[in-house]
């Protein structure tokens, strides 16, 4: 009966002996980045790229968040492929959170989604693309030529054409507009 | 007599969505949208032509764009 009031507390999902759960891999450039991701994720961990915590400041804009558990087999992955990580930072404050990638915006009729520096916006009913945005990257015309009017899922996806920060950036809000649309 | 659009003041994509809201009610016909950004001007240019429509003309004045476009 008096069971239920002395219930231990569970511990919170993946946290390890010192309360942490995840880490952040810094890199110096955006190619490292996605180098490793796709090494990573090839192996099954599940990560995600986001945006550096505002008290790094070092390395390039984005960060992988990844569980701390697993640091010893990604850092072993990664150096066996030759990937060179800057740091390798646990996660412990608030301060040190890695900002979420990810924004996105009801225009009624229309999504946006915008990821790191690239805005993609779709029309709900028909899941077009109707406008991309954003970068600074030379190819970004190229990718709003080659995208706008192009159905979600149907036609070529951002990484098959951009090779620069702004086609990886679109390339991830690409993927998440899809999710939501 | 050209509609205008006066998309000013907006960041990206309103003003896309504005002309293409647009353009889809009027049809057909003459629009003229106002911009103050050189990335709107170019995204705007951009949709209207995914559309079907032309951009028969821009004109530039103290950093504003005004571009004429048309379906006839």
């Amino acid at each position: 009966m008096f069971s239920r009031f002395f219930k231990r507390k569970k511990p919170a999902k993946e946290q390890n002996k010192s309360g942490l759960s995840h880490g952040i891999l810094v890199f110096d450039n955006t190619s490292e980045v996605i180098k490793a991701e796709k090494l990573i994720k090839e192996q099954g961990f599940c990560i995600k790229v986001k945006g550096p915590p505002p008290e790094i400041r070092t390395g390039c804009d984005l960060v992988i968040e990844f569980p701390l558990i697993e640091q010893l087999n990604i850092k072993r992955l990664l150096e066996t492929n030759k990937v060179h990580v800057e740091q390798i930072i646990p996660v412990k404050d608030h301060l040190l959170k890695p900002v979420d990638l990810y924004s996105s915006r009801d225009y009624g009729d229309y999504l946006m989604v915008r990821a790191a520096n690239m805005k993609i916006t779709v029309e709900k009913a028909s899941r077009t693309v109707v406008n991309i945005s954003g970068g600074g990257c030379p190819d970004v015309p190229f990718l709003a030529r080659e995208l706008i009017g192009i159905k979600l899922g149907e036609g070529p996806q951002p990484r098959e054409l951009g090779h620069t920060l702004c086609g990886y950036a679109l390339e991830l809000a690409y993927e998440e507009i899809k999710r939501l649309c | 007599m050209s509609e205008i659009l006066d998309a000013r003041g907006l960041s990206c994509p309103q003003p896309v969505l504005m002309t293409l809201e647009k353009i889809k009610q009027l049809g057909k016909g003459e629009l003229t949208v106002r911009v103050d950004t050189q990335a709107s001007r170019e995204n705007v240019s951009r949709a209207v032509q995914k559309q079907g429509w032309t951009v028969e003309e821009i004109k530039e004045e103290n950093d504003e764009f005004s571009l004429v476009v048309k379906k006839e």
